[in-house]
């Protein structure tokens, strides 16, 4: 036998026993019953393709309040609990409006495992230990829990649908997770103004702002990086310094209402959200007024918070979805009539979004001369992100992306004479601000994927995010011990997975990701003078995940 | 004289009759939910495919009936009753695949027909809702039953004579036995999984 065949076919076959071998050992009973499973008595592909990934009719299932879009109350396999007969509606407003509440809890429980290989570049980190400190380690090879999540949703009858989830437990520890979404979404109010149905519904509370693909319920194992983009303006004094400290991301939850309408399955899709601003000021935790009651309960005052400012962050987005099935019937509909069987549409989808926020910072500083007496000053630094997304599918394959850009104002801070003050302030207190370079970043991702198999699912993404500024900040850092900087302006990961359904509520993914170079060494440009990074490496990773719900 | 000549024969007839068609009772026992006798194919005797075309209706996410005996040879209409998209196909009839057949996608309130040429059973399912599941038990003669909620059948107007009679439930293994008709016969079955 050929020698290299033969190792090919080792490794084949070795391949396959791990994947039998897992198979083999897990549960082999039990179908997928998470929260809706219940209600309905019915499989977790009846909405998703790919849990947590949405079909088609997963989709208007969510689109009309977390529920069936015609005649719910027929798939119901347990009945709701009347919180007042339905005849109290012609009291009202004598009485409180009667709606439902779920004949069962509507929880749902889901766990994921990791087991991680990163790549061989561990022994280089020790050149960075401090003395008298622990030596800077990545393990090569780790097995983590992940998340423990508890989810709740469902619909209150009168069109009102709910959702909380909650993680609590992350990595193993308890309670440090915290409240994901928790919102009511009252569903088509443009019924009481007689608009067509469906083209107003209002949600309020926290929740993950309506983007393009989400990340707070993505497939995938590892997030979007352009989601987790923060605009951290250029700290290096070599450069010319920005002072933008924005941790505003994509990724994070937002607080406040939000307006939508149409469908994701087919037609218009628009939200308009405003939500709390990124601001620098008092948190609710540090919030000791005796004057500002405190969300966290009696003792504190009862239901208040501190607010740092009146003004909010404002996000919008529209998109259109065109189906692209021939029969028009079938088209309007919410899946598409296939010659074997209802299937998701062949659809194209674009879009586009804007996120318009202030990112606020506060200083001690003084006023303007002659007083000179020492104020708080306050830099309300307008910030901007903007893009577009599309997201083509066509049978078992699906293509999707989404291009960002994000421009942060940049308010420099001055002195009495209107000189710039170096970065970061220290004995020389600024008077104000003076409008520098902006600081931006672009990026975004690609994705494909493509089930062969309703069980199997081969992804691959292509991340790609450039900021000269974290380039910049990664240098700066890695004098001081940084072994994780960006060596490049443009940080480009690729991350080809699979992923298996064991069951319809048992997963396992795997994912290899090709890291973007990092720094290791920063010796100074004998031409330039400027701090240049040297021995560039990768950080690869491959991670396997194995997850449940129920 | 006449009329007792008249009612012996009305007698003899209808005792000839009696013979001619008996029934066969039993019970299933083993599993529990509904299971389905029949009688297997008599060589030499075929007959006419029932002009009745019994529907199966999708409602509530679920087949309705969830079990349908009928002979080789009738059309079964396909309905879709919900207001969300369904569809209905088999993979095979008794394991053989050649017989399986998926009747797409149509409207939803119409009904679509499938002719069963072929004796077996056929396990529905539907491709948008992999819980549904129903069974077309298609019986080679019209003698056939569905049992009680006991297990216990009869199958009714079988003509005298030695046949085999089959049992079936899903989940179950097939269980056939010989049973000799005269008048009225009695075979019990015992399956298992």
């Amino acid at each position: 036998m050929d020698s290299v065949f033969g190792k090919r076919l080792c490794s084949l076959l070795v391949g396959l026993a791990i994947v039998a071998g897992l198979v083999l050992l897990l549960p082999k009973k039990g179908n997928a019953i998470p929260a809706f499973s219940r209600q309905y008595g019915t499989s977790c592909s009846t909405c998703h393709v790919d849990f947590p990934k949405l079909n088609d009719f997963g989709k208007a299932f969510k689109d009309a309040g977390f529920k069936f879009p015609k005649d719910d109350e027929t798939y119901l396999k347990v009945p709701p609990v009347m919180l007042g007969a339905p005849a109290q509606k012609e009291l009202w407003p004598k009485t409180i409006w009667p709606g439902t509440i779920p004949g069962l809890p509507p929880i749902g429980l889901r766990m994921n495992n990791f087991f991680q290989v990163v790549g061989r570049n561990r022994g280089r980190f020790g050149a960075y230990s401090a003395p008298s400190s622990i030596p800077q380690f990545i393990p090569r090879t780790d097995f983590e829990t992940g998340l423990f999540s508890i989810f709740t949703a469902g619909n209150f009858g009168s069109e009102i649908a709910f959702w909380v989830d909650d993680d609590i437990s992350v990595a193993g520890g308890n309670g440090n997770g915290g409240l994901g979404d928790g919102y009511l979404k009252f569903v088509n109010i443009g019924r009481f103004m007689k608009l067509p149905k469906d083209s107003l519904s209002l949600r309020a509370g926290q929740f993950e702002l309506d983007l393009p693909f989400t990340q707070a319920r993505s497939y995938n194992l590892s997030g979007y990086d352009i989601y987790q983009q923060a605009n951290i303006g250029a700290m290096n004094s070599m450069f010319s310094q920005q002072n933008v400290n924005n941790g505003f991301a994509f990724a994070n939850v937002a607080q406040g209402v939000e307006l939508s309408g149409g469908h994701s399955y087919g037609g218009y899709h628009y939200s308009i959200a405003v939500v709390n601003q990124n601001t620098s000021g008092v948190d609710q935790g540090s919030n000791n007024s005796a004057y500002v009651p405190s969300a966290t309960g009696s003792n504190n005052g009862g239901v208040g918070f501190a607010s740092d400012s009146n003004f909010k962050d404002i996000y919008g987005r529209f998109a259109y979805r065109f189906n692209l099935e021939r029969d028009s019937a079938s088209r309007n509909d919410v899946q598409a009539a296939g010659p074997m069987g209802p299937r998701d549409h062949t659809s194209l989808r674009l879009g586009t979004y804007y996120f318009y926020g202030r990112s606020v910072q506060r200083y001690l500083g003084l006023t303007p001369a002659p007083a000179s007496a020492s104020t708080v000053l306050t830099a309300r630094e307008p910030f901007y992100r903007v893009g577009g997304d599309f997201n083509f599918n066509y049978r078992e394959f699906n293509a999707y992306g989404l291009f960002m850009y994000g421009r942060d104002h940049n308010l420099l801070p001055v002195d009495s004479t209107g000189a710039l003050i170096p970065l970061p302030i220290s004995t020389i207190l600024p008077v104000g601000f003076f409008h520098g370079t902006a600081a931006k970043f672009s990026g975004g991702f690609i994705q494909t994927d493509y089930m062969p198999l309703p069980w199997f699912m081969a992804t691959m993404r292509w991340d790609s995010v450039n900021a000269s500024a974290d380039r910049i900040n990664g240098l700066a850092g890695s004098t001081a011990g940084s072994f994780n900087s960006p060596f490049n302006s443009t940080r480009n990961r690729f991350t080809p997975g699979v992923q298996f359904l064991i069951h319809a509520n048992i997963k396992t993914s795997f994912e290899y990701q090709f890291r973007p170079q990092q720094a290791v060494l920063v010796v100074t440009d004998p031409v330039t003078g400027l701090p240049v990074a040297t021995n560039p490496f990768r950080t690869n990773a491959a991670t396997v995940g194995l997850e449940f719900v129920y | 004289m006449k009329r007792n000549t008249l009612v012996l024969s009305v007698l003899v007839l209808a005792l000839s009759v009696a013979t001619f068609a008996g029934d066969i009772k039993g019970k299933v026992s083993g599993v529990s939910g509904a299971s389905v006798v029949w009688v297997e194919a008599i060589p030499g005797k075929t007959f006419p495919a029932p002009e009745k075309h019994p529907v199966i209706d999708q409602k509530g996410l679920m087949f309705h009936p969830h079990i349908l005996a009928t002979p080789v040879g009738t059309t079964v209409e396909f309905l879709n009753s919900d207001n969300v998209a369904h569809n209905v196909f088999w993979t095979s009839i008794s394991g053989n695949k050649k017989l399986g057949h998926n009747l797409g996608t149509w409207p939803r309130g119409e009904k679509k027909p499938f002719k069963f040429e072929q004796a077996g059973v056929a396990p529905l399912l539907c491709n948008v809702h992999p819980e549904m599941a129903a069974y077309i038990v298609v019986t080679p003669t019209p003698y056939f039953a569905e049992t009680d909620a006991s297990g216990n059948f009869t199958i009714s107007g079988v003509p005298d004579g030695k046949y085999t009679v089959t049992a079936w439930h899903e989940g179950a293994k097939n269980q056939s036995k010989p049973v000799s008709v005269t008048g009225e016969a009695t075979v019990d079955f015992t399956l298992t999984k």
